[in-house]
Protein backbone atom coordinates (compact mmCIF):
# COMPACT_ATOMS: atom_id res chain seq x y z
CA UNK A 1 0.00 0.00 0.00
CA UNK A 2 1.90 3.01 -1.16
CA UNK A 3 -0.63 5.26 1.27
CA UNK A 4 1.41 3.31 4.58
CA UNK A 5 5.00 3.88 2.29
CA UNK A 6 7.11 6.22 4.55
CA UNK A 7 8.81 7.37 1.23
CA UNK A 8 5.79 8.17 -0.62
CA UNK A 9 3.67 11.50 0.46
CA UNK A 10 0.86 12.02 -1.23
CA UNK A 11 -0.85 15.56 -1.33
CA UNK A 12 -4.14 16.35 -3.68
CA UNK A 13 -2.65 16.59 -6.26
CA UNK A 14 1.11 15.60 -6.40
CA UNK A 15 2.85 12.85 -4.85
CA UNK A 16 6.34 13.48 -3.47
CA UNK A 17 9.04 10.29 -2.90
CA UNK A 18 12.25 9.91 -1.06
CA UNK A 19 14.79 8.07 -3.36
CA UNK A 20 18.47 6.74 -1.88
CA UNK A 21 20.47 8.18 -4.65
CA UNK A 22 20.80 10.20 -7.79
CA UNK A 23 20.48 7.05 -10.02
CA UNK A 24 17.17 5.89 -8.67
CA UNK A 25 15.98 9.55 -9.37
CA UNK A 26 17.38 9.68 -12.73
CA UNK A 27 15.79 5.93 -13.06
CA UNK A 28 12.20 6.96 -11.98
CA UNK A 29 12.20 10.22 -13.45
CA UNK A 30 12.53 8.39 -17.44
CA UNK A 31 9.81 5.95 -15.74
CA UNK A 32 7.77 8.53 -15.21
CA UNK A 33 8.12 10.61 -18.33
CA UNK A 34 7.57 7.17 -20.45
CA UNK A 35 3.90 6.36 -18.97
CA UNK A 36 3.21 9.90 -19.96
CA UNK A 37 0.47 10.44 -17.11
CA UNK A 38 2.03 12.71 -15.25
CA UNK A 39 1.52 16.70 -15.90
CA UNK A 40 4.77 17.49 -14.09
CA UNK A 41 7.81 15.39 -13.19
CA UNK A 42 10.40 17.28 -11.01
CA UNK A 43 13.44 16.00 -9.27
CA UNK A 44 14.66 16.78 -6.30
CA UNK A 45 18.32 16.15 -4.88
CA UNK A 46 16.99 13.18 -2.80
CA UNK A 47 13.60 12.83 -4.15
CA UNK A 48 11.62 13.22 -6.83
CA UNK A 49 7.77 14.57 -7.13
CA UNK A 50 5.34 14.09 -9.54
CA UNK A 51 2.35 16.35 -10.48
CA UNK A 52 -1.50 15.20 -11.57
CA UNK A 53 -5.22 16.16 -12.90
CA UNK A 54 -7.19 15.90 -9.67
CA UNK A 55 -9.68 15.44 -12.18
CA UNK A 56 -8.93 12.26 -13.80
CA UNK A 57 -7.07 10.85 -11.16
CA UNK A 58 -7.68 10.39 -7.26
CA UNK A 59 -4.64 10.31 -5.48
CA UNK A 60 -4.62 7.37 -4.23
CA UNK A 61 -4.75 5.66 -7.98
CA UNK A 62 -2.02 8.40 -8.57
CA UNK A 63 -0.38 6.98 -5.75
CA UNK A 64 -0.52 3.09 -6.80
CA UNK A 65 0.49 4.15 -10.18
CA UNK A 66 3.89 5.72 -8.96
CA UNK A 67 4.28 3.08 -7.17
CA UNK A 68 4.36 0.68 -10.10
CA UNK A 69 6.25 2.92 -12.27
CA UNK A 70 8.90 3.00 -9.67
CA UNK A 71 9.06 -1.19 -9.79
CA UNK A 72 9.43 -1.30 -12.92
CA UNK A 73 12.35 1.51 -13.21
CA UNK A 74 15.29 0.58 -15.22
CA UNK A 75 18.76 2.11 -14.68
CA UNK A 76 19.06 4.75 -16.66
CA UNK A 77 22.37 4.29 -18.81
CA UNK A 78 24.70 6.73 -18.44
CA UNK A 79 26.21 7.26 -22.22
CA UNK A 80 22.53 8.36 -23.15
CA UNK A 81 23.09 11.58 -21.19
CA UNK A 82 25.90 13.77 -23.27
CA UNK A 83 28.60 15.46 -21.31
CA UNK A 84 28.51 19.35 -21.60
CA UNK A 85 31.34 21.27 -21.86
CA UNK A 86 31.01 25.20 -20.77
CA UNK A 87 33.57 27.51 -21.22
CA UNK A 88 34.32 29.75 -18.05
CA UNK A 89 36.00 32.60 -17.52
CA UNK A 90 37.57 33.04 -13.95
CA UNK A 91 38.96 36.52 -14.50
CA UNK A 92 37.95 40.01 -12.71
CA UNK A 93 34.44 41.37 -11.78
CA UNK A 94 33.41 37.61 -13.56
CA UNK A 95 34.49 36.26 -10.44
CA UNK A 96 34.73 38.74 -7.57
CA UNK A 97 34.70 35.92 -4.85
CA UNK A 98 37.49 33.79 -6.41
CA UNK A 99 40.18 34.84 -3.99
CA UNK A 100 37.99 34.38 -0.91
CA UNK A 101 36.84 30.78 -2.38
CA UNK A 102 40.46 29.86 -3.37
CA UNK A 103 41.53 31.00 0.27
CA UNK A 104 38.74 28.91 1.82
CA UNK A 105 39.94 26.13 0.14
CA UNK A 106 43.84 26.78 0.68
CA UNK A 107 45.28 27.21 -3.04
CA UNK A 108 46.67 30.07 -4.68
CA UNK A 109 44.07 31.91 -6.23
CA UNK A 110 45.71 31.87 -9.68
CA UNK A 111 45.70 27.87 -9.56
CA UNK A 112 41.78 27.72 -8.77
CA UNK A 113 40.57 27.77 -12.58
CA UNK A 114 42.89 24.62 -13.29
CA UNK A 115 41.94 23.24 -9.38
CA UNK A 116 38.20 23.65 -9.97
CA UNK A 117 38.27 22.67 -13.94
CA UNK A 118 39.86 19.61 -13.34
CA UNK A 119 37.10 18.39 -11.05
CA UNK A 120 33.46 15.93 -12.28
CA UNK A 121 30.65 17.72 -11.72
CA UNK A 122 27.13 16.51 -12.23
CA UNK A 123 23.90 18.16 -12.70
CA UNK A 124 21.71 17.24 -9.69
CA UNK A 125 18.64 18.91 -10.72
CA UNK A 126 17.53 22.28 -11.89
CA UNK A 127 15.31 24.47 -9.98
CA UNK A 128 15.15 27.86 -8.32
CA UNK A 129 14.44 29.79 -12.41
CA UNK A 130 14.25 28.35 -16.03
CA UNK A 131 17.59 26.90 -16.44
CA UNK A 132 19.19 26.97 -13.31
CA UNK A 133 21.57 24.05 -12.31
CA UNK A 134 22.48 22.68 -9.44
CA UNK A 135 25.66 20.69 -9.60
CA UNK A 136 27.40 17.99 -7.36
CA UNK A 137 30.47 17.02 -7.07
CA UNK A 138 31.87 13.70 -6.11
CA UNK A 139 35.36 14.99 -5.34
CA UNK A 140 36.22 15.94 -1.65
CA UNK A 141 35.96 20.08 -1.50
CA UNK A 142 35.71 21.68 2.22
CA UNK A 143 33.00 23.89 3.42
CA UNK A 144 32.82 27.23 1.86
CA UNK A 145 29.40 28.64 2.75
CA UNK A 146 27.10 31.30 1.81
CA UNK A 147 27.81 35.31 1.49
CA UNK A 148 27.09 36.87 4.69
CA UNK A 149 25.08 39.46 2.34
CA UNK A 150 23.88 37.99 -0.61
CA UNK A 151 24.66 39.99 -4.01
CA UNK A 152 21.57 42.25 -4.73
CA UNK A 153 22.48 41.24 -8.68
CA UNK A 154 24.23 38.42 -9.64
CA UNK A 155 24.86 38.06 -13.58
CA UNK A 156 23.20 35.08 -15.60
CA UNK A 157 26.01 32.56 -16.55
CA UNK A 158 27.59 33.13 -12.93
CA UNK A 159 28.77 29.97 -11.41
CA UNK A 160 28.47 30.00 -7.49
CA UNK A 161 30.35 27.48 -5.19
CA UNK A 162 29.44 26.71 -1.77
CA UNK A 163 31.88 23.21 -0.87
CA UNK A 164 31.02 19.85 -3.01
CA UNK A 165 27.70 21.70 -4.40
CA UNK A 166 27.66 24.39 -7.45
CA UNK A 167 25.15 26.54 -9.07
CA UNK A 168 24.86 28.21 -12.70
CA UNK A 169 22.79 31.48 -12.71
CA UNK A 170 20.62 31.20 -15.53
CA UNK A 171 19.22 35.00 -15.53
CA UNK A 172 20.50 38.03 -13.86
CA UNK A 173 18.92 37.59 -10.38
CA UNK A 174 20.00 38.34 -6.72
CA UNK A 175 22.10 35.56 -4.80
CA UNK A 176 24.02 34.21 -2.28
CA UNK A 177 26.95 31.71 -3.55
CA UNK A 178 30.32 33.06 -3.80
CA UNK A 179 30.56 33.52 -7.65
CA UNK A 180 33.92 32.10 -8.87
CA UNK A 181 33.24 32.73 -12.43
CA UNK A 182 31.01 33.43 -15.31
CA UNK A 183 29.93 31.36 -18.86
CA UNK A 184 28.83 32.92 -21.82
CA UNK A 185 26.80 30.27 -22.75
CA UNK A 186 23.13 31.05 -22.41
CA UNK A 187 21.47 28.25 -19.86
CA UNK A 188 18.24 29.00 -20.80
CA UNK A 189 16.57 29.39 -24.20
CA UNK A 190 13.15 28.93 -25.30
CA UNK A 191 13.53 29.27 -28.50
CA UNK A 192 15.16 25.81 -28.50
CA UNK A 193 13.80 22.77 -28.67
CA UNK A 194 15.54 21.97 -25.45
CA UNK A 195 15.18 25.41 -23.79
CA UNK A 196 17.52 24.38 -20.74
CA UNK A 197 21.15 23.70 -21.62
CA UNK A 198 21.44 21.15 -19.06
CA UNK A 199 19.50 18.31 -17.60
CA UNK A 200 19.60 16.68 -14.26
CA UNK A 201 21.91 13.63 -14.66
CA UNK A 202 24.56 15.53 -17.02
CA UNK A 203 27.94 15.26 -16.30
CA UNK A 204 29.53 19.13 -16.48
CA UNK A 205 33.13 19.79 -17.48
CA UNK A 206 34.36 23.42 -16.86
CA UNK A 207 37.20 24.92 -19.93
CA UNK A 208 38.83 27.98 -18.53
CA UNK A 209 38.69 30.54 -21.09
CA UNK A 210 40.35 34.18 -21.10
CA UNK A 211 38.42 37.47 -20.66
CA UNK A 212 38.99 38.26 -24.36
CA UNK A 213 37.80 34.57 -25.22
CA UNK A 214 34.48 35.18 -23.02
CA UNK A 215 33.82 38.92 -24.53
CA UNK A 216 34.63 37.73 -27.98
CA UNK A 217 31.88 34.56 -27.57
CA UNK A 218 28.69 34.81 -30.07
CA UNK A 219 25.79 35.90 -28.57
CA UNK A 220 22.56 34.99 -29.82
CA UNK A 221 20.47 38.88 -29.55
CA UNK A 222 18.93 38.85 -25.84
CA UNK A 223 15.47 37.39 -25.64
CA UNK B 1 -5.79 47.11 -32.86
CA UNK B 2 -4.36 47.68 -29.70
CA UNK B 3 -5.35 48.81 -25.69
CA UNK B 4 -3.41 51.80 -23.93
CA UNK B 5 -2.60 51.71 -20.49
CA UNK B 6 -2.68 54.92 -19.15
CA UNK B 7 -2.11 53.91 -15.73
CA UNK B 8 -0.52 50.36 -14.78
CA UNK B 9 -1.00 50.42 -10.74
CA UNK B 10 1.23 48.38 -8.25
CA UNK B 11 1.31 45.80 -11.01
CA UNK B 12 -0.49 44.49 -14.54
CA UNK B 13 0.78 41.65 -15.94
CA UNK B 14 -0.91 39.26 -19.23
CA UNK B 15 -1.92 36.36 -17.51
CA UNK B 16 -3.92 33.33 -18.94
CA UNK B 17 -3.23 29.38 -18.41
CA UNK B 18 -0.14 28.82 -16.33
CA UNK B 19 3.10 27.09 -18.00
CA UNK B 20 2.66 22.99 -17.46
CA UNK B 21 5.20 20.43 -17.99
CA UNK B 22 8.15 22.35 -17.06
CA UNK B 23 9.22 22.61 -13.60
CA UNK B 24 11.77 20.22 -13.61
CA UNK B 25 13.67 22.72 -15.81
CA UNK B 26 13.47 25.42 -13.11
CA UNK B 27 10.41 26.87 -15.21
CA UNK B 28 7.84 28.50 -12.96
CA UNK B 29 3.76 28.42 -13.22
CA UNK B 30 3.28 31.52 -13.73
CA UNK B 31 -0.69 32.15 -15.09
CA UNK B 32 -3.59 34.13 -13.33
CA UNK B 33 -3.24 34.19 -9.69
CA UNK B 34 -6.79 33.56 -9.42
CA UNK B 35 -7.78 31.44 -11.89
CA UNK B 36 -11.47 30.96 -11.22
CA UNK B 37 -12.03 35.14 -11.55
CA UNK B 38 -9.83 34.47 -15.03
CA UNK B 39 -12.13 32.12 -16.02
CA UNK B 40 -15.67 33.77 -15.05
CA UNK B 41 -13.83 36.80 -16.86
CA UNK B 42 -13.26 35.04 -20.34
CA UNK B 43 -16.44 33.47 -20.11
CA UNK B 44 -18.19 37.00 -20.95
CA UNK B 45 -16.43 37.70 -23.61
CA UNK B 46 -16.39 34.24 -25.68
CA UNK B 47 -13.61 33.20 -24.75
CA UNK B 48 -11.70 29.40 -22.73
CA UNK B 49 -10.96 30.11 -19.75
CA UNK B 50 -7.20 29.60 -19.82
CA UNK B 51 -7.09 33.16 -22.69
CA UNK B 52 -4.71 35.59 -22.00
CA UNK B 53 -6.33 38.91 -19.81
CA UNK B 54 -4.99 41.51 -18.07
CA UNK B 55 -4.36 40.65 -14.30
CA UNK B 56 -4.42 44.22 -11.92
CA UNK B 57 -3.24 44.02 -8.30
CA UNK B 58 -4.68 46.01 -6.02
CA UNK B 59 -4.37 49.96 -7.03
CA UNK B 60 -6.46 51.53 -9.89
CA UNK B 61 -5.94 51.23 -13.28
CA UNK B 62 -7.06 53.50 -16.53
CA UNK B 63 -7.25 52.35 -20.05
CA UNK B 64 -7.93 53.89 -23.06
CA UNK B 65 -9.78 51.68 -25.54
CA UNK B 66 -8.56 52.27 -29.75
CA UNK B 67 -10.81 50.07 -31.22
CA UNK B 68 -14.65 48.65 -30.73
CA UNK B 69 -14.51 45.19 -28.99
CA UNK B 70 -15.97 43.62 -25.82
CA UNK B 71 -14.82 43.45 -22.66
CA UNK B 72 -15.31 42.16 -18.64
CA UNK B 73 -14.19 42.85 -15.73
CA UNK B 74 -14.44 40.76 -12.59
CA UNK B 75 -12.40 40.74 -9.46
CA UNK B 76 -11.58 42.66 -5.96
CA UNK B 77 -12.28 45.93 -7.88
CA UNK B 78 -14.08 48.24 -5.97
CA UNK B 79 -16.05 50.18 -9.09
CA UNK B 80 -15.48 49.88 -12.46
CA UNK B 81 -16.30 53.06 -14.45
CA UNK B 82 -16.65 54.13 -18.31
CA UNK B 83 -16.21 57.40 -19.14
CA UNK B 84 -17.38 58.48 -15.42
CA UNK B 85 -20.13 56.14 -15.61
CA UNK B 86 -20.63 53.00 -13.43
CA UNK B 87 -19.95 49.46 -15.01
CA UNK B 88 -20.88 46.39 -13.76
CA UNK B 89 -18.90 43.58 -13.43
CA UNK B 90 -19.72 40.09 -14.54
CA UNK B 91 -21.68 41.59 -17.75
CA UNK B 92 -20.03 41.42 -21.26
CA UNK B 93 -19.62 45.08 -22.00
CA UNK B 94 -19.34 47.06 -25.52
CA UNK B 95 -16.80 49.64 -25.90
CA UNK B 96 -15.70 51.99 -29.01
CA UNK B 97 -13.09 53.83 -29.67
CA UNK B 98 -12.27 56.66 -27.74
CA UNK B 99 -13.93 55.02 -24.00
CA UNK B 100 -12.22 55.74 -21.32
CA UNK B 101 -12.50 52.68 -18.81
CA UNK B 102 -11.15 52.72 -14.98
CA UNK B 103 -10.73 50.07 -12.86
CA UNK B 104 -11.13 51.12 -9.48
CA UNK B 105 -9.06 49.96 -6.37
CA UNK B 106 -9.59 46.51 -4.53
CA UNK B 107 -11.79 46.88 -1.53
CA UNK B 108 -11.27 43.06 -0.40
CA UNK B 109 -9.15 41.05 -2.06
CA UNK B 110 -6.24 41.98 -4.45
CA UNK B 111 -6.82 41.02 -8.28
CA UNK B 112 -8.93 41.97 -10.62
CA UNK B 113 -9.24 40.50 -14.48
CA UNK B 114 -9.88 42.71 -17.95
CA UNK B 115 -10.98 40.12 -20.58
CA UNK B 116 -11.45 41.51 -24.28
CA UNK B 117 -13.03 39.85 -26.73
CA UNK B 118 -10.19 40.16 -29.08
CA UNK B 119 -7.11 38.10 -28.72
CA UNK B 120 -4.23 40.01 -26.73
CA UNK B 121 -1.06 39.65 -28.74
CA UNK B 122 1.10 38.05 -25.66
CA UNK B 123 4.86 36.63 -26.87
CA UNK B 124 4.74 32.59 -26.46
CA UNK B 125 7.08 30.84 -24.38
CA UNK B 126 6.71 27.19 -24.37
CA UNK B 127 3.43 26.48 -25.27
CA UNK B 128 1.97 29.34 -23.10
CA UNK B 129 1.70 33.15 -23.38
CA UNK B 130 1.49 34.57 -20.09
CA UNK B 131 4.51 36.82 -18.21
CA UNK B 132 7.31 34.99 -16.70
CA UNK B 133 8.67 37.59 -14.75
CA UNK B 134 11.24 35.63 -13.13
CA UNK B 135 12.94 35.04 -16.80
CA UNK B 136 11.63 38.51 -18.31
CA UNK B 137 9.40 36.29 -21.44
CA UNK B 138 5.99 35.24 -22.35
CA UNK B 139 3.36 38.10 -21.76
CA UNK B 140 4.21 41.43 -22.61
CA UNK B 141 8.18 41.31 -23.42
CA UNK B 142 8.15 39.56 -20.26
CA UNK B 143 7.67 42.18 -17.97
CA UNK B 144 4.88 44.09 -16.03
CA UNK B 145 2.98 46.66 -17.70
CA UNK B 146 3.96 50.43 -17.61
CA UNK B 147 2.10 53.54 -18.05
CA UNK B 148 1.62 54.48 -21.68
CA UNK B 149 2.34 50.80 -23.03
CA UNK B 150 0.34 50.04 -25.94
CA UNK B 151 -1.12 46.03 -25.58
CA UNK B 152 -1.54 45.31 -29.33
CA UNK B 153 -5.00 43.25 -30.24
CA UNK B 154 -5.26 40.89 -32.91
CA UNK B 155 -7.29 42.26 -35.83
CA UNK B 156 -9.68 39.50 -35.74
CA UNK B 157 -13.23 40.37 -34.10
CA UNK B 158 -15.08 38.16 -32.41
CA UNK B 159 -17.95 36.44 -34.57
CA UNK B 160 -21.19 37.10 -33.38
CA UNK B 161 -22.81 39.30 -30.03
CA UNK B 162 -22.24 37.89 -26.99
CA UNK B 163 -24.11 39.16 -23.86
CA UNK B 164 -23.80 37.20 -20.97
CA UNK B 165 -24.02 38.00 -17.45
CA UNK B 166 -22.20 35.33 -14.40
CA UNK B 167 -25.35 33.69 -12.97
CA UNK B 168 -25.20 35.23 -9.08
CA UNK B 169 -24.07 31.89 -7.63
CA UNK B 170 -21.42 31.77 -9.33
CA UNK B 171 -20.09 35.01 -8.24
CA UNK B 172 -16.94 34.55 -5.98
CA UNK B 173 -17.30 36.79 -2.89
CA UNK B 174 -14.16 39.06 -1.50
CA UNK B 175 -13.00 39.35 1.64
CA UNK B 176 -10.18 39.79 3.74
CA UNK B 177 -10.96 36.86 5.72
CA UNK B 178 -9.76 33.37 4.33
CA UNK B 179 -10.14 29.78 5.18
CA UNK B 180 -8.15 27.95 3.34
CA UNK B 181 -8.30 24.11 3.38
CA UNK B 182 -4.90 22.12 3.50
CA UNK B 183 -3.12 18.86 3.97
CA UNK B 184 -0.25 17.80 5.43
CA UNK B 185 2.92 18.53 3.33
CA UNK B 186 6.13 15.64 2.56
CA UNK B 187 7.50 17.42 5.88
CA UNK B 188 4.33 17.71 7.81
CA UNK B 189 5.72 15.16 10.60
CA UNK B 190 9.46 16.53 10.83
CA UNK B 191 11.39 18.36 11.77
CA UNK B 192 9.11 19.68 14.75
CA UNK B 193 6.47 17.57 15.82
CA UNK B 194 2.93 18.26 14.28
CA UNK B 195 3.12 21.74 12.86
CA UNK B 196 0.22 20.80 10.72
CA UNK B 197 -1.36 20.98 13.74
CA UNK B 198 -0.51 24.20 15.35
CA UNK B 199 -0.54 25.87 12.32
CA UNK B 200 -4.43 25.26 11.69
CA UNK B 201 -5.08 25.87 15.84
CA UNK B 202 -3.74 29.49 15.12
CA UNK B 203 -4.32 32.53 12.86
CA UNK B 204 -2.17 34.11 10.14
CA UNK B 205 -1.95 38.18 8.51
CA UNK B 206 -0.37 38.02 5.35
CA UNK B 207 2.68 39.73 5.68
CA UNK B 208 3.75 43.29 3.95
CA UNK B 209 5.99 41.84 1.07
CA UNK B 210 3.55 39.87 -0.63
CA UNK B 211 3.98 38.65 -4.16
CA UNK B 212 3.08 36.56 -7.07
CA UNK B 213 5.76 34.40 -5.72
CA UNK B 214 4.37 34.34 -2.29
CA UNK B 215 3.99 35.61 1.32
CA UNK B 216 4.89 35.61 4.55
CA UNK B 217 2.35 34.81 7.30
CA UNK B 218 2.58 36.68 10.87
CA UNK B 219 1.37 35.18 14.05
CA UNK B 220 2.89 33.38 16.79
CA UNK B 221 6.18 31.80 15.13
CA UNK B 222 5.66 27.88 14.59
CA UNK B 223 8.17 25.91 16.93
CA UNK B 224 11.83 25.83 15.59
CA UNK B 225 14.18 24.61 17.38
CA UNK B 226 15.09 21.62 15.43
CA UNK B 227 14.06 23.46 11.74
CA UNK B 228 16.96 23.28 9.07
CA UNK B 229 17.53 22.99 5.74
CA UNK B 230 16.88 20.14 3.71
CA UNK B 231 17.93 18.80 0.61
CA UNK B 232 16.22 20.90 -2.54
CA UNK B 233 12.52 19.07 -3.67
CA UNK B 234 9.93 19.86 -5.62
CA UNK B 235 7.08 22.50 -4.11
CA UNK B 236 4.06 24.28 -5.93
CA UNK B 237 1.78 27.22 -5.65
CA UNK B 238 0.23 26.61 -2.44
CA UNK B 239 3.18 24.85 -1.02
CA UNK B 240 3.30 26.18 2.93
CA UNK B 241 7.11 26.07 3.73
CA UNK B 242 8.38 26.55 7.23
CA UNK B 243 11.79 28.54 6.83
CA UNK B 244 13.94 29.11 9.92
CA UNK B 245 12.27 32.25 11.48
CA UNK B 246 9.32 30.21 12.22
CA UNK B 247 7.04 31.77 10.33
CA UNK B 248 5.42 30.15 7.66
CA UNK B 249 5.78 30.90 3.99
CA UNK B 250 2.73 30.19 1.27
CA UNK B 251 3.58 30.38 -1.90
CA UNK B 252 1.88 31.76 -5.04
CA UNK B 253 2.02 31.00 -8.92
CA UNK B 254 5.44 32.67 -9.40
CA UNK B 255 7.22 30.77 -6.79
CA UNK B 256 10.09 29.02 -7.68
CA UNK B 257 10.02 24.93 -8.49
CA UNK B 258 12.15 23.55 -5.59
CA UNK B 259 13.17 24.72 -2.16
CA UNK B 260 14.63 24.18 0.57
CA UNK B 261 12.45 24.54 3.80
CA UNK B 262 9.94 21.50 5.10
CA UNK B 263 6.96 21.83 3.09
CA UNK B 264 4.40 21.63 6.42
CA UNK B 265 1.46 21.60 4.27
CA UNK B 266 -0.16 22.08 1.12
CA UNK B 267 -3.27 24.38 0.27
CA UNK B 268 -5.62 22.22 -1.69
CA UNK B 269 -6.40 22.28 -5.36
CA UNK B 270 -9.83 23.41 -5.08
CA UNK B 271 -8.86 26.55 -2.94
CA UNK B 272 -5.76 27.36 -4.47
CA UNK B 273 -7.43 30.22 -7.05
CA UNK B 274 -8.05 32.37 -3.30
CA UNK B 275 -4.58 32.88 -2.72
CA UNK B 276 -4.56 35.47 -6.10
CA UNK B 277 -6.68 37.62 -3.29
CA UNK B 278 -4.74 37.32 -0.56
CA UNK B 279 -3.14 41.29 -0.19
CA UNK B 280 -1.01 42.12 2.87
CA UNK B 281 -3.10 42.19 5.63
CA UNK B 282 -5.49 39.60 4.63
CA UNK B 283 -6.47 37.12 7.45
CA UNK B 284 -6.10 33.44 7.25
CA UNK B 285 -7.31 30.51 8.28
CA UNK B 286 -5.88 27.20 7.52
CA UNK B 287 -8.10 24.32 8.10
CA UNK B 288 -6.87 20.65 7.76
CA UNK B 289 -8.77 18.18 5.55
CA UNK B 290 -7.73 14.32 3.71
CA UNK B 291 -6.47 13.62 0.15
CA UNK B 292 -10.27 11.85 -0.70
CA UNK B 293 -11.79 14.95 0.49
CA UNK B 294 -10.07 17.54 -1.32
CA UNK B 295 -10.32 15.41 -4.47
CA UNK B 296 -14.21 15.57 -3.63
CA UNK B 297 -14.28 19.41 -2.84
CA UNK B 298 -12.06 20.01 -5.87
CA UNK B 299 -14.43 17.61 -8.39
CA UNK B 300 -17.86 19.29 -6.85
CA UNK B 301 -16.28 22.92 -7.55
CA UNK B 302 -15.51 21.84 -10.99
CA UNK B 303 -19.41 20.43 -11.46
CA UNK B 304 -21.02 23.14 -9.96
CA UNK B 305 -19.23 25.72 -12.79
CA UNK B 306 -18.82 23.72 -15.79
CA UNK B 307 -22.26 24.28 -17.08
CA UNK B 308 -21.58 27.83 -16.98
CA UNK B 309 -17.86 28.12 -17.76
CA UNK B 310 -17.88 25.33 -19.96
CA UNK B 311 -15.05 21.72 -19.25
CA UNK B 312 -12.62 23.75 -17.12
CA UNK B 313 -9.31 23.13 -14.31
CA UNK B 314 -8.10 25.88 -11.76
CA UNK B 315 -5.04 25.65 -10.85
Amino acid sequence: MPKNDPLIHVCDDWISIQRPDRDSILAAQAAFAASGQWTEIIPGMDSIAVQFDPWLLSPDDAAGLASRQLNDARKVNRASVPMVTIPLCYEGDLAPDLAFVAEKIGIEADRFPEWHASREQQVAMLGFMPGFAYLDSPDPCPAIGRLADPRQLVHAGSIGIIGRQSCIYSFDSPGGWPIIGRTPLRLFDPRQEQPALLAAGQTVRFEPISRQTFDSWPRADDK
Amino acid sequence: MSIKILKAGLQMTLQGAPFQGHRHLGMPAAGAADSLSLALANCLVGKSHGAIALEITLTDAIFEIADSCLIAVVGSAKSVRINGEEMLQHQTRPVVAGDSLHIGPSHAGCRTYLAISTEIRADELLGGRSTCLAAGLGGFHGRALKDNDIVPLSQETTTGIIDRTTPRALRPHFSDDHVLRVLPGPEANGPIESPIGDLCQKSYLVGARASRMGMMLEGAPLGTEKVSDMPSAAVFPGTIQLPPSGHPYLLGPDAQTTGGYPRIAQVIRADRHLIGQLRSGSRVQFVQTTTERATEIYREKLSLLTPWLGQIDLW
